[in-house]
């Protein structure tokens, strides 16, 4: 099987889009990824998306986007995994080009939210676990996180301003992300101050609504024989008991920690190995979790690493490097596509202020559900 | 119409009496019920009601409710541990939320969850109370 290069990426800013529709942001995205590369066009067109046709009343992305970019005959179809979908989508398109069905794939990961008012969205995310049991009696996706977050506290004595740490990061590497959709430094106290949503998950312990797209350009190493570019080494799928209150053990992110052992394994490289990391933060706790269950920290000392500063932008494992889901924002079915996106923008030294020095090893973790499906990339400089 | 009547209809005994299922093979008991077995994998299931009194694991208070639930905020959910071991997620009603602990006992009982307006469809299901 052949090597798969990440040729270039493009991305829309992620936020308030009131004056473009979900097409609009997945054309925009899009036209930037494949800008560089005017002779190659793609084999196939994937798109990663949650709940355009609760957000827009609209279905049938792949095809939609193939025709608006003048690419009508190429297949086309979109990948859905809930809050993974952008992951899913990248690793459907990887597999692809690793096998020679196509040399070359596109991308593309997009989520309008800002269409829908607060309580719709929450009732689309919620769609996430289960409509029968969990939906219908009234526990949102951020009710099942708040309570995984009390359980944590409590099982490790982990403190709310150690619970503060991922946010603040986040927010302090957004500052210098132009694409982030906050652009604003936050302190411990600021989190700690922030309005209750669900006890003891505070506003700045949960990623914001918005709207966004992130596209990739994936070749074979056929097709894009370049110095310094950027391969994907692994990247692997793994699933979970499908409600966190259906397993044993609510603590571990058993298919986090399944899809990294074998990401790793395969890409042949250890934790001590990865220079920069993007982590699924869509709440303080997932990030913390996310980082013990592959590895990072030991189980219960994600949050306590994070406050003491592994996971800055200088620290031991610099992570959430342009803001994460929290400070660049979260348009569920794109935040996969943005996370490649940034290791891209890493590995070729395109960081900018946000730039991790001599980085050679880049990981990607995208979940969707409280650890239902979990997504886990390892991305190359060559 | 209602996206969730029809639904609702084929789940009433679940949400009326928390009418999961048993293993005939291996005894592990479960609700949400299950296809297999998730222990021995057998097919062999059948229905029984779970017990109706357990202990919080975990709770929150949610302060910002989703499409369906306007004006009943807060609620406060918990997941609970019922006296077979088996974990469910329900609301927790008629105790002050500064009172709630992990470890509480808890008692299911029988509540209206939400209504569609003036008019429409009713949806009564379980929730838990304190001891």
């Amino acid at each position: 099987m052949g090597r798969v290069v990440v040729a270039s990426v493009g991305y829309t800013k992620v936020g308030d889009h009131w004056d473009k529709s979900i097409l609009d942001l997945a054309v925009e995205a899009s036209k930037k990824a494949l800008k560089p590369y005017p002779n190659i066009k793609p084999d196939v067109i994937i798109v990663g998306n949650m709940f355009s046709g609760r957000s827009s009343r609209q279905e049938h992305l792949g095809a939609l986007l193939a025709s608006a970019l003048n690419l009508a005959g190429t297949p086309a179809f979109k990948v859905e995994a809930a809050c993974a979908s952008g992951g899913v989508a990248f690793n459907v398109g990887y597999r692809m080009v690793r096998s020679g069905e196509a040399s070359s794939a596109l991308v593309v990961g997009v989520e309008k939210m800002r269409d829908l008012d607060a309580a719709e969205v929450s009732l689309a995310l919620s769609m996430a676990d289960s409509a029968e049991y969990t939906q219908f009696i009234g526990a949102s996706f951020l009710s099942l996180n708040a309570m995984l977050a009390r359980l944590y506290q409590e099982t490790y004595n982990v403190t709310r301003d150690e619970l503060s740490a991922f946010p603040v990061i986040a927010h302090q590497n957004a500052t210098t992300a132009e694409h982030a959709q906050f652009r604003k430094a936050i302190s411990v106290e600021d989190v700690s101050r922030s309005p209750l949503v669900s006890d003891p998950l505070r506003l700045l312990d949960c990623a914001p609504i918005g709207d966004g797209a992130a596209a990739v350009l994936l070749t074979s190493d056929k097709l894009l024989d370049e110095e310094d570019r950027v391969e994907v080494l692994s990247s692997k799928i793994s699933t979970n008991i499908f409600s966190v209150y259906e397993r044993e053990d609510m603590l571990t992110f058993s298919a986090t920690k399944d899809a990294a052992s074998k990401a790793f394994s395969e890409a042949g490289v250890s934790v001590e190995d990865v220079d920069v990391l993007e982590i699924h933060d869509a709440f303080s706790v997932t990030a913390a979790l996310s980082v013990e269950a592959m590895g990072f920290s030991k189980p219960g000392e994600g949050a306590k690493d994070a406050a003491a500063g592994v996971y800055s932008l200088k620290g031991r494992y610099p992570a959430l490097t342009f803001g994460g889901l929290k400070g660049r924002g979260n348009p569920v079915g794109a935040t996969g596509l943005y996370q490649i996106a940034e290791l891209w923008l890493q590995l070729k030294g395109r960081g900018g202020l946000n730039q991790v020095e001599g980085c050679r090893i880049g990981v990607a973790q995208n979940i969707g559900g409280v650890d239902t499906t979990s997504v886990v990339t390892v991305l190359a400089k060559r | 119409m209602s996206e969730v009547a029809i639904s609702y209809w084929r789940m009433r005994a679940r949400y009326y009496r928390l009418l999961g299922n048993k293993c005939s093979s291996c005894g592990s008991e479960y609700y949400p019920p299950v296809y297999l077995c998730r222990r021995c994998g057998s097919e062999s299931l059948v229905d029984v009601e779970m017990p109706n009194t357990g202990q919080i694991v975990t709770y929150t208070i949610l302060r910002e409710v989703m499409a369906g639930f306007e004006g009943q905020q807060p609620l406060v959910l918990g997941i609970i541990r019922l006296d077979n071991g088996v974990k469910v997620v329900g609301q927790i009603v008629d105790t002050p939320p500064e009172a709630l602990k992990i470890g509480s006992r808890v008692k299911m009982v029988f509540r209206k969850i939400r209504e569609e307006g003036e008019a429409g469809q009713i949806y009564y299901g379980y929730k838990f109370t304190t001891l």
